[in-house]
């Protein structure tokens, strides 16, 4: 110590105790950051693949703890507090806390959505707490995971198990029957031997993509992910601007009830895959994106190898069609939420205007389509016009695939045509279950609210449900009985959008969750709901909030008697 | 608009009004603008706010839309119909404010919160729906000193993200989760404390509820109310060069809270010394009264406790302390004029400045005047006057704007710059190149496009190998060359000898990462240098500075819009004190002394004799002639050459030996402890004056608060010193010595004392009117033919290179929260609190290796002297180095520090000492 340091102008002293060991905030650990470092790879440091990256890390460590959040932070060059916001808006993350344990080996989560529901989906849940060892397992609850027609379901480890028991639980969990199952379909060589791909490679030979545009236009198609936009018109916009333009699949089936999706690429997923390459080359993409929701292991399984098949064959390059996956997040059914999940980052629907197709993916020009959308182009383009236009019912054109579940025969995915009402589509289910009687339906997922049995004669079309308040949306029908509580029902659908709303926005946060607690009331203060219904259609961001309310409304316009 | 561009309009009706505005104003902007005020929670009309659209208080109804529009995002179209006062959009507006209002806490954190008021002008004072579960509302955080985060009153606005992440681009404030538990959290919901979190403060600033809110604000039950204070007061602040203005809320004569304002450098922004700083001026350790050295006080030594003087020091009243202040000096003078020299300081008005260098000058006849812009930048505005005629910057920092690429090399802005820094990292959030080149990964790495971690003291060889790649694959810009340049030729031969290839072991960066910053610089449409104290304090300084001179000259990056040389200043007024004379070689506006005609022209000002035609002696010679027994006396005014001198105890035994010391200060320095008179003075926030900061913008600051006690303002006691040593002083306020620098400083042109009273003037400013130019050198250089000049240098290694004895190299300087010698700073509650004491930093490997654990002490030794430290491990620490920040007096960086001066400059190298380093002992706190 030097000898002027002892004297008593030195007002300051040493040993406070106070002083940190360290830069401020948490510092990088090295171990952490070589798990990272093995399991990113030589990957592109890219943002847009933040999500990617933290699939990387929930799927070998069941979990992203905060030195392994902070070491992928420090690699990515992000913040911490960027990659913990994007890491804890999607449910299927599990953040854990330096003093948190790490959950435990297997996850089971059932879904509580209202065909589960109706299904003894919360009795199955208690079974399962009651039953098994919390710290070899956990169960949680889960919004729909899109097949509604073997309710009650439940997810284990990656397995989902249908018409699920505890039994059936046990005899899983027992031979390690973890692992997503991935049924037959149909590969690239049966699809190609029945004339699959010609289309598209005649089409790049020489194509003129205004013909298909127009082609697409005259079959009346429209955009099945719910909001119904002619389909054909969607090209025009984009290919309007220039420079770099993308396309992405909204993969994101998860309006509850809804299966169709998972439905067609689990049997012809080259239908839709020739589909969204048309497409891309009808706007001349430089990208096609596909976000597939976390909760269709098995269809990612099937894209992920039929993508290399089509690389292996030369009909893509590789890399062209670039897979993203969801991780628990409604939301990101919203195409511009959607956008921002693809970009690596919380699903916060966007304002509009810009819309998508001038300012979507990386601020470039996006076309989005949904899934059975694209595989109707495939089928349009390849068989002609009339495949659609040619089918008329009830002064309707075209089909619908309706996606059945409820308190029917036989429930699942039904093309009818799209005039169908709901007693067509009943009958096509083979009736009601036995000792039920028709009592109520949801005509396209909770956002459309429920209607009653009396309403029958309506065709489930675009445009048709208006004046009732209502839409068809993904056409995600649910039949309820006399034995079902309409106000239950509807209480379901806004937890679910409480659960579900991104937060962003005050009518779509607070009102949902204010909602929840109001309908919750044995007697409904009707007036003070009927203004935030009106609050919060008119004022949310997006078509979530907007549309929330529309169970509320149903209640009090059809069903008084019980609130 | 000054270039003359077109503004495109939009013509709308508005409740039935035709309203035309510029195209891109949204709805909101429009209204306001009308004088209407649509209700608006997360929307903050003020610069580097986007609007967000998230809260929706602000709904209006457009004829057409399904929907109804937030105004504050939403554009106005031509032909747009909108209804601000519609049924329904007043029924939106009003619910959302309830919606909220149910959930607020029963404490109004603050009673005169953004929030309430808007609820009020929406009518809303209850709400009617339930409040939320309580398990789900966040306690009070309060692990932060400075702030306090009471999320109960949290509306999820983001504009504390906003604030954080696009604003001051700090990052550490995120909105987690979803839905209704989404929250606002610090990192990875860590307490705020205990995050990452800077303590700009601009959440605080932000916030329109009170969830962030300052914690002197706030009582113990969490209630406050901004707006309870008697007087707002508009400043600037005193601490670094970027010269951020401040709005403070005094209550009582004490400053309760301060706000960033609009300043043309800070745009509403602060760091956490702005902000949080500023209490250091109601510290019990003030002086009040003068003070005379008694005497029966022991020998002269860093001996006495500034809280308690009394053993050394005696109260006297301004007449007994000015006679034997000023008294002493005269007799010296009368001995010989150059026994008494003096410092003056960065830290005062340019008034104060300029009146210190005249005492010197006209009172004693010489030129031994100097300040510490001697250890900061002088071998910057060595190179910068002989290279291109001026030393000040070409270009304000937020030029950067209009930058594509940008060199930050030896600065770490993020620290020391904070402000400035935040117009970096929002230069590369807009896709702009930023390369970093410092021996420390320091912060803005994170924001490089290309970190050259070099070695310590390698800067000229890897500069002249950039240079070298630019001449080789003809990158330069052969028209500017030709048009505004000399010496290119030599330059070019010169270049020759310094391949990649050769430079990379010298300066431990690959020979393709120094080509393809070569090509990544110049091929920037603009591009702009900043340099700090990495470049200037080595015994090579001079050289660092041509060299980035000469890369900026041969690529033609100076003199355009987001092109130039910017040495980022580090004081609240270097470039003024500079600007004003407070230099040895140089009268105000750096006219040399040794040129009769410069000197004439000033004394004719003053009507006096003339002085000495020569040059006098810089900070450290001044030191050594003390020692040489060729001064014996000094006024020293502000500055604190007992810590900030390389060699401390070498400067120290100096200060001992002078048989009279005046120091003027608000507190008793560590280099008053060695006074034979102490001056009590005003501190910046008590006093009247301009500052100039490192864009040349010249600022007014304002008395905040009175001094306390019987302290004046600097310019006072200089005036009164001077009359005692017979000079012919009459000023009364500083706007007449203002006056009078305009008379012999050109820079001032068309700036005046009643101007600055109204806003900031950059200087050169045209006319009147202009509030001045933010780049210079646009159509040549103040230089023979209008030509700046190539400068070509030498590797030269470091006056003390590591050995087996002295292993590691000592870099030594400042951290965010403490300011030079820290004799504001560490009396400052909270920037003490967070820094509470000496620390140094090397990396964990090297601490490992010592077999030290982060936290313990180690003994650091060079050849002068040893300091016992604690260690923190820092991986921006390249292995081998040690960083050591020179504010704290119980562990003396400059007690290590080798004082061999730039040839040039005459700055000593700071930045380089071979250093031992020893596990040592914990000390335990005497307190």
């Amino acid at each position: 110590m030097s000898p002027l340091d002892s004297q008593s102008g030195v007002w300051k002293k040493k040993g406070t105790g106070k002083s940190r060991k360290q830069p401020k905030g948490r510092q990088v650990d090295d171990q952490a950051l070589e798990d990272v470092q093995n399991l990113l790879g030589d990957s592109p440091r890219r943002r847009d693949l933040l999500i990617e990256f933290l699939h990387l890390i929930q799927d070998r460590y069941r979990c992203l703890s905060a030195p392994h959040i902070s070491a992928l932070a420090h690699e990515m060059r992000l913040s911490q507090a960027e990659v913990y916001e994007v890491a804890t808006f999607y449910a299927h993350f599990d953040v854990i806390a330096e003093d948190d344990a790490p959950p435990p080996m297997l996850t089971i989560r059932v879904c509580d959505s209202l065909s589960c529901e109706l299904a003894g989906a919360e009795q199955l849940k208690a079974a399962l707490e009651d039953g098994l060892d919390p710290s070899q397992v956990r169960v949680l609850r889960a919004p729909c995971m899109g097949r509604c027609d073997t309710a009650p379901v439940l997810e284990i480890g990656h397995n989902h198990i249908d018409h699920a028991t505890p039994d059936k639980v046990i005899t899983a969990m027992l031979s390690d029957d973890t692992h997503a199952h991935v049924p037959d379909y149909e590969g690239l060589d049966a699809y190609k031997s029945a004339g699959g791909y010609q289309k598209l490679l005649e089409l790049r030979q020489g194509g003129d993509w205004e013909e298909v545009q127009e082609t697409v236009l005259s079959s009346g198609l429209r955009g099945l992910g719910g909001a119904g936009f002619p389909s054909g018109k969607k090209w025009g916009f984009v290919r309007a601007n220039t420079g770099t333009r993308y396309l992405a699949v909204n993969g994101d089936e998860g309006e509850p009830g809804t299966f169709k999706d998972r439905y067609y690429l689990e049997r012809t997923p080259h239908l839709f895959l020739e589909g969204m390459l048309i497409a891309a080359w009808a706007v001349d993409a430089e990208t096609a994106f596909i976000y597939l929701r976390d909760e269709y292991p098995a269809v990612r399984e099937i894209l992920l190898r039929e993508i290399a098949a089509l690389e292996d064959a030369g009909i893509v390059k590789p890399g062209y069609i670039d897979l993203r996956r969801g991780a628990g997040a409604y939301i990101c059914g919203e195409e511009s939420a959607m956008i921002e999940s693809i970009e690596g980052k919380r699903g916060l629907p966007r304002h509009r205007p810009p819309f998508v197709a001038q300012v979507g993916i990386f601020d470039r020009p996006t076309l989005v389509h949904n899934i059975e959308t694209l595989l109707w182009v495939a089928r349009v383009v390849r068989e002609g016009p009339e495949i659609l236009s040619g089918v008329e019912k009830n002064g309707r054109k075209g089909l619908r695939s309706y996606s059945v579940s409820g308190r029917v025969q036989n429930p699942g995915v039904h093309l009818l045509p799209a005039g169908s009402t709901i007693l067509d589509i009943i009958e096509a289910c083979g009736g009601m279950l036995d000792g039920h009687a028709f009592k109520a339906y949801q005509p396209g997922g909770p956002s459309s609210g429920l209607l009653p049995a009396s309403i029958n004669d309506v065709p489930l079309d675009f445009d048709t449900l208006q004046p009732l308040g209502t839409f068809i949306g993904s056409a995600a029908v649910v039949i309820l009985s006399d034995q079902d509580s309409a106000k239950e029902a509807a209480l379901n659908m806004l937890r679910f959008f409480e659960d579900e709303s991104c937060g962003q926005c005050t009518p779509c946060r607070a009102g949902c969750e204010k909602a929840v607690k109001l309908m919750q009331a044995d007697e409904w203060d009707q007036d003070l709901l009927t203004d935030l219904c009106q609050v919060m259609s008119d004022a949310s961001i997006c078509g979530l909030g907007q549309a929330a309310p529309n169970p509320i409304r149903s209640m009090m316009t059809h069903f008084a008697g019980e609130i | 608009m000054p270039d003359g561009a077109q503004i495109n309009t939009v013509t709308f009706t508005l409740n039935d009004e035709e309203v035309t505005v510029p195209e891109g104003f949204s709805i909101w902007e429009a209204a306001n603008g009308q004088g209407l005020k649509i209700p608006h929670l997360c929307h903050k009309p003020a610069k580097g706010y986007k609007p967000d659209g998230n809260c929706r208080a602000c709904m209006v109804e457009v004829e057409g839309e399904r929907t109804l529009v937030a105004s504050c995002i939403r554009p106005v179209s031509d032909g747009m119909v909108v209804k601000t006062e519609s049924e329904r959009a007043r029924k939106s507006r009003e619910m959302v404010v309830e919606l909220l209002a149910a959930d607020q806490p029963e404490v109004k954190h603050d009673a005169a919160s953004h929030f309430w008021e808007m609820a009020d002008l929406n009518g809303v004072t209850t709400s009617r729906f339930p409040k939320k579960a309580p398990d789900v509302v966040p306690l009070l955080d309060d692990s932060h000193v400075a702030m306090r985060v009471n999320l109960d009153a949290c509306i999820n606005c983001n504009l504390c993200v906003r604030a954080c992440r696009d604003v001051q681009v700090n990052d550490v404030i995120g909105m987690s989760g979803r839905g209704a538990t989404s929250k606002v959290t610090f990192d990875q919901d860590d307490p705020m404390g205990g995050s990452s979190c800077v303590a700009c403060g601009e959440c605080v600033q932000a916030c329109p509820t009170g969830a962030l809110m300052p914690a002197t604000v706030l009582d113990e039950n969490q209630a406050g109310d901004s707006k309870d204070f008697d007087r707002e007061v508009k400043s600037v602040c005193p601490y670094c060069g970027v010269g951020c203005q401040i709005k403070f809320k005094v209550k009582d004569d004490k400053i309760k809270y301060v706000e960033g304002i609009d300043g043309p450098a800070n745009e509403g922004r602060l760091c956490v010394k702005g902000r949080f700083g500023f209490d250091y001026i109601h510290h019990p350790h003030r002086i009040t009264k003068p003070l005379i050295r008694r005497e029966d006080a022991p020998p002269k030594g860093l001996n006495v406790d500034p809280g308690n003087w009394h053993t050394h020091f005696r109260e006297a009243t301004w007449d007994e302390a000015l006679d034997f202040a000023a008294g002493g000096m005269a007799k010296l003078r009368s001995e010989k004029p150059t026994y008494v020299a003096g410092f003056g300081s960065a830290k005062c008005s340019n008034e104060e400045a300029y009146l210190f260098q005249k005492l010197i000058r006209q009172g004693f006849g010489h030129n031994n005047v100097d300040h510490c812009t001697r250890l900061c930048h002088a071998s910057s505005v060595a190179a910068l006057l002989e290279n291109v005629g001026s030393g000040a910057v070409s270009a304000t920092f937020n030029e950067i704007e209009n930058a594509d690429v940008a060199i930050a090399i030896g600065c770490n802005p993020l620290e020391n710059h904070p402000v400035a820094a935040t117009y970096f990292k929002q230069f590369t959030k807009r896709g702009g190149k930023l390369i970093v080149m410092d021996p420390r990964g320091h912060g803005l790495k994170r924001f490089a496009s290309h970190m050259l971690q070099f070695k310590p003291g390698g800067d000229v060889s890897m500069l002249n190998a950039i240079m070298h790649t630019i001449v080789e694959e003809e990158l330069y810009d052969r028209q500017y060359i030709q048009a505004f340049t000399e010496g290119w030729d030599n330059m070019k031969d010169h270049l020759e000898g310094f391949s990649p290839e050769k430079m990379a072991p010298i300066c431990g960066i690959e020979a393709e990462v120094l080509r393809d910053v070569a090509r990544t610089f110049a091929g920037a449409n603009a591009a702009m240098i900043f340099w700090g104290m990495g470049v200037s304090q080595h015994i090579h300084g001079t050289d660092n500075a041509r060299c980035l001179i000469s890369l900026a000259l041969m690529t033609g990056q100076v003199g355009r819009p987001g092109a130039g040389l910017h040495p980022l200043r580090g004081q609240n007024n270097v470039q003024g004190a500079s600007d004003a004379g407070l230099i040895p070689m140089f009268l105000p506006d750096y006219q040399t002394v040794t040129d009769d005609g410069v000197r004439s022209a000033f004394t004719d000002v003053w009507g006096s004799e003339d002085f000495s035609g020569q040059k006098g002696l810089t900070v450290v010679e001044i030191m050594d002639a003390i020692h040489a027994d060729d001064i014996r006396g000094m006024y020293i005014l502000g500055e604190n050459p007992a810590m900030s001198d390389p060699d401390s105890d070498h400067a120290r035994a100096a200060l001992a030996k002078l048989e009279h010391l005046v120091v003027q200060d608000i507190f008793l320095t560590e280099t008053a402890n060695y006074a034979d008179v102490i001056l009590p003075s005003s501190a910046w926030y008590e006093k009247s004056g301009t500052v100039t900061n490192t864009n040349r913008q010249v600022q007014m600051g304002r008395p905040v608060t009175p001094p306390p006690g019987d302290a004046k303002e600097d310019w006072w006691i200089e005036v009164e010193l001077a009359k005692r040593l017979g000079l012919n002083w009459t000023y009364t306020h500083p706007r007449e010595v203002f006056a009078e620098m305009k008379l012999n400083m050109a820079s001032l042109d068309n700036i005046t004392w009643e101007r600055l009273e109204e806003t900031a003037v950059t200087y050169p400013s045209l006319s009147p009117e202009d509030p001045g130019q933010p780049i210079v050198f646009m159509d040549g250089f103040p230089r023979a033919d209008g030509r700046a000049k190539f400068t070509p240098a030498s590797v030269v290694p470091p006056d003390e290179t590591p050995d087996a004895e002295y292993p590691f190299v000592l870099i030594t300087g400042r951290q965010l929260e403490h300011w030079h010698t820290g004799s504001m700073t560490r009396r400052s509650t909270v920037l003490d609190a967070v820094e509470p004491e000496a620390n140094c930093s090397l990396h964990p490997r090297s601490l490992r290796d010592l077999g030290v654990e982060p936290g313990d002490y180690i003994r650091l030794s060079t050849r002068r002297g040893s300091v016992t430290v604690l260690a923190r491990a820092d991986r921006a620490v390249a292995e081998g180095n040690v960083f050591l920040p020179f504010a704290y007096v119980e562990a003396a960086a400059n007690i290590l520090t080798n004082p061999a001066l730039d040839p040039y400059g005459k700055i000593p190298e700071f930045k380089f000492s071979a250093v031992r380093v020893e596990r040592a002992d914990s000390p335990v706190a005497a307190e």
